[in-house]
């Protein structure tokens, strides 16, 4: 693996659990591709209905995207009604492909 | 209320599906025991998926959105993307690391790892409150159908339903029939799909995948004047949308019947690829429900005129069955689906009483008011638990004022509120103490039941703190009263830190 030892000693090293300061190695790795996923999860979730905020013409939401026609379907029909589920059936897929992969490395290195 | 007397072959339908449900279940029980909720290991990941799903869709998913997309459109797509996202979320932050706790239930995972009588009693009685508000919504979806099925009034029918269905658990109990929850989902998934498919082609719409079809219909219901408008903001705010989403998004993530099906499942590995299947599963209904909606809206165009708001609302909760009276189906056909609805609730109340009995009879009754009690006595209470929490159910569903998918959305805020607060930061951060806990429960109540009841009396505070949604603003709130408070307080044990960190997040 790539990731070097932390720089600086850490009290307990052992058994510090922290989402946002994890350990060298297999939880690092772990949480960073947690990270991608949450923010991928965030930004297709909310930040279509952000876009939709961004772009609308009218107070009820009406324009670009709305206005746009995709499989027969109001974009964002389209967007939150269908390709949602298949967006989180996908981001859980990789998600476990991933810790599969991270986790035979580990086990192997035990 | 419907009262045009008692439709012959949907009750027949139901009586013939109870029956079958009922010997599906003990030819299943020889070789299983009673407690696993899944048929062993040879079902694979697409059966355990199934399993989850089967669990998983309740009278909210089968009546209730198709309802609130009668109603408002768009708006709807906060339930369904809540319902699904939701498990993004527990699969890639909690579910591995819950499972490997070892803890079957809420309070039993909060006891292990916070170490707190008082924590345990509260996560408890969070479990008993989420209970009696989500089965009222379910107990609200059974009477509308034994209403539509019977033709009785709504209250008669809500005793009727509850009657059969107390009675089924009792039968099925006293037999030892397991509950096979891949044929429950085959036969859910038929009922709902099926019907939905004949609509499509009697009103002349692509009938073979009708969910990717609809288009077209929602297309013209956008052109008419007096149909539903297809903007996204026309019946709530974006901030009502994006608070209600991320609301059912953590809410399912905290949910305490939700969070058990983790471990039926022999390895890890197999629970993991099982989500990718249970959205997919979930994903089916979730992709259909608009689909009755929007044909309920054209048909009813075609046959009468637009009722005013008022009727409407009256009608929302049972627009999957009216979708079948207005496109014409024969009364068999709309049956299935009430059938349909009627096993999705009756699943779901079953599991979720089975909980809250639980947690009273083991988390409050004997590990606080008679820890001698034995086995036998405990088993005694859990089955009165049972019957009072039936009960309370009832009075409270005499008459909700809500729509079912609302109702539940409440149960959902309050999970993400306490619950996934307490799961979150007690999976990834390990100086979590108990006190932090106990104040962040505390204040999830607060939040949860201050948008319920002082939201129409306060001004502002509803637009807010919506009742349905109020985890938007109520969960970063308690994660940062459990921070603060664990940091004012000793940090928790030794030997559960070190558990965490080696155990809990281990390769």
């Amino acid at each position: 693996m790539t990731d070097t030892p932390p720089p600086r000693p850490v009290p307990n090293p052992d058994y510090r659990v922290n989402f946002f300061r994890p350990r060298a190695g297999y939880l690092r790795q772990k949480v960073r591709y947690t990270w991608v996923l949450l923010i991928s999860w965030a930004f297709f979730t909310l930040g279509f209905q952000f876009l939709l905020l961004l772009t609308q013409d009218t107070p009820e939401g009406d324009g670009l995207i709305t206005e746009t026609i995709l499989f027969g379907f109001p974009l964002h029909y389209w967007f939150s009604g269908q390709f949602l589920i298949v967006w989180f059936i996908l981001l859980c897929f990789f998600f476990n492909l991933f810790v599969d992969h991270l986790t035979r490395i580990h086990r192997k290195n035990r | 209320m419907p009262s045009d007397g008692i439709k012959l072959a949907p009750a027949l339908l139901l009586a013939c599906i109870l029956a079958l449900s009922l010997l599906v279940g003990l030819a299943g029980r020889t070789s299983k025991g009673a407690y696993y909720l899944v048929s062993g290991p040879s079902v694979g990941r697409a059966g355990i998926g199934a399993a989850i799903a089967s669990n998983w869709m309740s009278a909210a998913s089968f009546l209730g959105i198709a309802g609130i997309f009668y109603l408002q459109g768009y708006m709807a797509f906060a339930y369904v993307v809540g319902w699904t996202g939701g498990y993004v979320l527990l699969l890639i932050l909690m579910a591995a690391q819950i499972r490997r706790f070892g803890k079957y239930t809420a309070p039993e995972f909060v006891e292990a790892r916070y170490d707190s009588p008082v924590a345990r009693c509260l996560a408890a009685t969070i479990t008993i409150l989420i209970t009696l508000i989500y089965c009222t919504a379910q107990y609200k979806g059974i009477a509308l159908v034994f209403s539509w099925i019977f033709g009785l009034d709504y209250t008669p029918s809500l005793f009727l339903g509850t009657a059969v269905g107390i009675g089924y658990l009792v039968l099925s109990g006293t037999l030892g029939a397991s509950r096979n929850q891949q044929f429950q989902y085959g036969t859910l998934i038929l009922c709902f799909i099926i019907p939905l498919m004949v609509i499509a082609k009697k009103l002349g719409y692509f009938w073979v995948l009708p969910q990717l079809g609809y288009g077209r219909a929602l297309c013209e219901l956008g052109r008419a004047p007096h149909h539903l408008s297809l903007a996204p903001w026309t019946s709530g705010t974006a901030y009502e949308w994006i608070a209600l989403c991320f609301t059912l998004m953590v809410g399912t993530a905290g949910l305490p019947h939700v969070l058990s099906r983790f471990y039926t499942v022999p390895n890890l590995r197999d629970a993991r690829w099982s989500v990718v299947w249970g959205i997919f599963f979930i994903g089916l209904l979730y992709w259909s429900a608009p689909v009755y909606a929007t044909l309920a809206r054209i048909a009813q165009g075609s046959t009468e005129m637009p009722t005013d708001p008022e009727a409407a609302r009256a009608l929302a909760d049972l627009i999957v069955l009216k979708a079948g009276e207005w496109a014409g189906l024969p009364s068999w056909l709309i049956g299935i689906i009430a059938v349909g609805a009627v096993i999705a609730a009756f699943s779901t109340v079953t599991g979720l009483l089975i909980t809250g009995a639980g947690a009273f009879s083991y988390d409050i009754y004997y590990r606080l008011i008679n820890p001698a009690a034995d086995e036998k006595k405990r088993m005694y209470v859990a089955k009165g638990a049972t019957l009072v929490l039936a009960l309370l159910v009832v009075v409270l569903a005499v008459n909700p004022p809500w729509l079912i998918a609302q109702i539940t959305a409440v149960a959902f805020a309050l999970a993400g509120n306490t619950l996934f607060p307490v799961f979150l930061l007690g999976i990834w951060w390990d100086r979590t103490s108990k006190q932090g806990a106990v104040a962040g429960m505390l204040t999830g109540l607060a939040v949860t039941f201050g948008a319920l009841l002082l939201g129409p009396l306060v001004p502002g505070l509803g637009t807010a703190l919506p009742a349905t949604s109020s985890a938007l603003i109520g969960a970063p709130l308690v994660i940062l009263v459990m921070i603060g408070v664990s940091l004012a307080t000793p940090p928790p044990p030794e030997e559960i830190r070190r558990f965490l960190a080696e155990e809990v997040h281990a390769p």
